[in-house]
């Protein structure tokens, strides 16, 4: 009896430590303000970047199939241009599992803004029996000259985070913000989950150090809402990439029959400053 | 009639004066790989760098390539044997120097 009592603490106390249930699609590469054309690695991962914990294979039906990227491309200069032929599979190291993930090795070429967008097929998430999929941005720039930053990509982002300040031209201290939308239009109240990359990415793989000590880890991801027009607002305390995922910003959607948590996540990127 | 020629008078070194202050010229260039460069420009606000002049400077300082931006704000040329440097005139306190030693591919 003491055995039980003893396991069902610790299956209540895993079950409230919120951390484990915040996804994250990643768009990632290390720079994301360049000073001209030059190759890049980008790297889209599903996983939980603040613990670099448990990786998800990205497009992971309930039967345990994984089905490929529905949409990956780039917008420069008003242009969108298809990539998502151009993604090869790899497998992601998290400090605690493997997971599919996807990279790609492109050059990087015209000055401006570089919009890439990312649209998985659905995963499921057998903790809370629900398909979730997240429709996710980046923005890199090239040689300064803003393009498009502040641009709606649409279509084929059914849901997005629209920038209000240049993501890749923040430096620590200053603020981000943003406009939750669905079909272009503002989603008022949007709960967004705030979250930090708090280990680096080496290769396939998280690294063990750690860039902050959490100062109460049962409140990340941090939890912020945008108000009544669908805008947000978040300082950062700490250089490195942050990402913003607005739960369930798609619409009150099923898939498979299941709950499809339809979120759009953003990252931006905090320069430290001397 | 007067005033109107003050008016005026006042608002075209105004209009200068925002620009002077307001924009930060940009210019970013890249190898084709065939022999020609391609540079683009541009202000940091996002306007447009149509007709800004542009000068490819052999290492002795002398111009060897001459023209404007296009109306994509872009400019391709030849690219020089040894040395060269670009330059992107805008005016007085607008000038880009990109070294064709940062010019990569």
């Amino acid at each position: 009896m003491k055995k039980l009592v003893l396991l069902l603490s610790l299956v209540a106390a895993f079950a409230l430590s919120a951390p484990a249930y915040a996804h994250f699609q990643t768009i990632y590469t290390p720079q994301s303000a360049l000073s001209k054309t030059q190759k890049i690695n980008i790297k889209l991962i599903f996983t939980h970047p603040w613990e670099a914990g448990h990786t998800m294979d990205i497009g992971k039906d309930q039967s345990g199939k994984i089905h490929p990227p529905i949409a990956f491309g780039v917008m420069h200069k008003g242009k969108k241009k298809d990539l998502l032929e151009t993604l090869k599979a790899i497998t992601f190291t998290s400090l605690s599992n493997k997971g599919r993930a996807y990279d790609v090795n492109m050059k990087l070429k015209g000055m401006g803004d570089h919009v890439f967008y990312f649209v998985p097929a659905p995963y499921y998430e057998g903790a809370e029996d629900i398909y979730i999929q997240q429709c996710t941005k980046a923005i890199y720039n090239i040689a300064g000259a803003p393009t498009d930053w502040d641009a709606l990509v649409g279509d084929p982002l059914p849901t997005e985070i629209v920038p209000l300040d240049k993501p890749y031209s923040i430096w620590k201290g200053m603020s981000f913000r943003g406009v939750v939308t669905c079909g272009g239009k503002p989603v008022p109240d949007a709960e967004i989950e705030v979250t930090y990359m708090n280990h680096n990415i080496q290769g396939n793989n998280f690294i063990t150090k750690e860039n902050m000590e959490i100062p109460q880890p049962e409140l990340v991801p941090i939890g912020i809402k945008a108000d009544s027009n669908g805008e947000f607002s978040f300082t950062f305390p700490k250089a490195g990439w942050w990402g913003f995922c607005a739960l369930g910003a798609g619409g009150d959607l099923k898939y498979n029959g299941k709950e499809l948590s339809q979120d759009a996540v953003i990252w931006v990127q905090v320069v430290d400053i001397k | 009639m007067k005033k109107i020629l003050i008016y005026l008078f006042l608002a075209v070194p105004f209009f200068f004066t925002t620009y002077a202050f307001a924009h930060t010229p940009l210019c970013s260039c890249y190898d084709n790989g065939d022999g020609t460069i391609t540079c683009e420009g541009g202000f940091s606000d996002g306007s447009s760098a149509a007709g800004v002049s542009m000068t490819v400077k052999d290492k002795d300082g002398k111009a060897v390539t001459k023209g404007t931006m296009n109306e994509d704000s872009e400019f391709t040329f030849k690219k020089p044997e040894g040395d060269y440097t670009v330059v992107f005139d805008a005016g007085p306190g607008h000038v880009v120097e990109v070294p064709g030693s940062e010019i990569t591919e």
